[in-house]
């Protein structure tokens, strides 16, 4: 039986392009074991007992938290940078800006206006859906490489309205925003693995609702307009409103983000409102795969945990062997580290099903 | 016999070019018109034009009684008209089911015409769980046409639909040409003449952005001087 002969079903999809849960989630479901383990196990040891652990003492446990809380927090930004360029192909050069407004939002709120935090979550959605919409107005009136520069400008107003001494009050201009009062349940020191299990969560039903997207009829027209607009709009799709759909979801995405980096670092820095943080989600997704969504988080994961280690074993070096590994994975894993793995996976299956006679 | 397309002196630029010029071309509902002439001629203009993708700047297109210039792309396509691009324009990241689903306007098309579909194409039956990147050429362009079968179009413009393709594929798309001709008006572009001079009653000749000669299929076929002079076949 084809599997269009029940279209309307989720089963009738075809297997190739999505394949049993068990085939398209068990590296993630092991990682994810391993990630919810790991607290404990570094805890264990190093001697320490799993009530330590629980009472987040100091030590490798703890700060191994805090490092993968920081991977976390740039993997959800890189998967809301892959779902509009990697799925839906808009080149944005403001993307920046969408994690950045999280985090002062979130910041100037709750120290600023004392807002409590509820009321703050809920503001910092509605701001990043604002966000989304002004991006949208510009992707209106122009596409290509005219929106990633238009957006280049709105990303470099916010930067300069952050920076700006008028605003040092609430932003804390370039040294930063300091001094953010923390909800007790999430404090970053005291309640760090629970903290931790929070982001992750959020982090993995993040990933879970980016593939329903991405597999469901929007999501598919969206690959559709990536691949070549016009098509999709002769089949009678109104493609800007799939292209604004995506520009929402990463919108509120990156901002959820953004809040809960403002919630975990001590300080919200400047630098998450200029053009390199945009970068980093670039490399982010060219390392891990581009559309892949699990490359968005794997390639978060090799960002930062490269960049730490290097600094910490090799010094003033790190940039140079950073930048040394960088080419090096767009010489040999040319698709990022997911794209070439389904790549060869899907032809190392061939050639086994080859070997075995089976055609 | 009514009219469901009528094309009424469109000019058409794309930059500072003047691509078309006082255009004018009708098709009666329920026929095969061919639109005929030599590369760059401006045909793939003309269906450009009708679907909004190349607005003219002057001029009108009528269908099925309605103004149609100057509207989005995806309103005419939702009012019936389909479109069959030249160069197999398939989703080449989607799987030959999802092309197909995504050209769905109501949940149920797809479901309706399967049957239809799979009889004009076995091929696509037995391929489709593939991804459009791994279709060979013929299977591109079969689902390209297959894609305009799946929502109700009542006009089907039909780029370059035998382009390099082998004979006995060419023999395949013109007979789901043939079949598709019973529900649906078509206006088709071919350079291949034997193809169109087989499928089309009646024919339009564009040269230079010109409308040059029209007329019923069946005199052009005896029209040597014509055949030579506009569409550089013998």
């Amino acid at each position: 039986m084809t599997a269009s002969t029940r279209p309307g079903t989720r089963s009738a999809r075809p297997q190739v392009t999505r394949p049993s849960w068990w085939r398209a989630y068990w590296a993630m479901l092991l990682l994810l074991l391993a990630l919810i383990a790991l607290p404990f196990v570094l805890g264990l040891l190093e001697g320490a007992t799993v009530g330590d652990v629980l009472a987040n003492e100091a030590g490798r446990s703890k700060f191994m938290q805090g490092l993968l809380i920081e991977v976390f927090l740039l993997g959800l930004y890189a998967l809301s940078y892959d779902l509009i360029l990697g799925v839906t192909g808009l080149l944005s050069f403001g993307h920046a800006m969408f994690f950045a407004v999280g985090a002062y939002t979130t910041g100037i709120l709750l120290k600023s206006a004392g807002w409590p935090f509820g009321v703050t979550v809920v503001a910092v959605i509605v701001a990043g859906v604002l966000q989304a919409l002004l991006f949208g107005v510009v992707l209106l009136r122009v596409s290509g490489i005219t929106f990633a520069l238009v957006t280049l400008g709105l990303a470099s107003v916010f930067e300069i309205l952050i920076k700006s001494r008028e605003f040092a009050d609430f932003t804390g201009a370039d040294v930063g925003l300091q001094g953010i009062p923390k909800p007790d349940f999430l404090n970053p020191s005291a309640e760090r693995l629970r903290l931790y299990f929070i982001i992750l969560a959020v982090t993995v039903l993040v990933y879970l609702f980016y593939r329903r997207f991405v597999n469901s009829p929007p999501g598919r027209v969206c690959i559709a307009i990536r691949e070549n607009e016009d098509r999709a709009r002769m089949l009678g799709y109104n493609t800007f409103r799939f292209k604004l759909l995506a520009l929402i979801i990463a919108g509120i995405t990156a901002a959820v983000a953004g809040m809960f980096y403002a919630i975990y670092n001590p300080i919200v820095s400047p630098e998450v409102t200029g053009l390199g943080y945009t970068v980093d989600a670039l490399l982010i997704i060219l390392i891990g795969g581009m559309g892949t969504l699990s490359g968005a988080l794997i390639g978060a994961g090799v960002f930062r945990l490269l960049d730490f280690y290097l600094l910490k074993w090799f010094g003033e070096n790190a940039a140079f062997l950073l930048g040394a590994i960088y080419v090096a994975l767009v010489i040999f894993v040319p698709y990022g580290i997911v794209g070439t793995w389904q790549r060869r996976s899907v032809a190392w299956r061939r050639a086994w099903r080859a070997r075995s006679g089976k055609q | 016999m009514s009219n469901l397309l009528e094309v009424r002196g469109i000019d058409t630029f794309i930059g500072q070019f003047h691509i078309l010029e006082e255009v004018s071309l009708t098709v009666p509902e329920g026929a095969i018109v061919a639109l005929l002439g030599r590369n760059g001629a401006g045909k793939t203009t003309t269906l450009k034009s009708i679907l909004g993708l190349t607005p003219p700047r002057s001029g009108q297109v009528i269908f099925a009684g309605e103004e149609i210039q100057g509207l989005p792309s995806y309103e005419i396509a939702a009012m019936g008209v389909g479109y069959v691009p030249e160069h197999r324009a398939i989703f080449r990241d989607l799987s030959v089911y999802e092309n197909l689903k995504l050209a769905e306007r109501k949940k149920s098309d797809l479901a309706r015409k399967e049957a239809m579909i799979f009889e004009l194409f076995p091929d696509l039956k037995r391929l489709i769980k593939l991804g459009g990147a791994n279709l060979s050429g013929g299977q591109q362009q079969m689902l390209a046409l297959a894609r305009a079968l799946v929502p109700d179009n009542r006009l089907l413009l039909i780029d370059e639909p035998t382009e390099g393709l082998a004979p006995v594929i060419i023999e395949a798309m013109m007979e789901a040409i043939r079949r598709l001709a019973a529900t649906t008006t078509i206006l088709l572009v071919e350079q291949n003449f034997l193809v169109a001079g087989q499928l089309a009653e009646s024919y339009v000749i564009v040269d230079e952005g010109r409308v040059v000669q029209t007329g019923v299929m069946a005199d052009l076929l005896d029209d040597d001087a014509a055949i030579r002079r506009y569409l550089g076949a013998g």
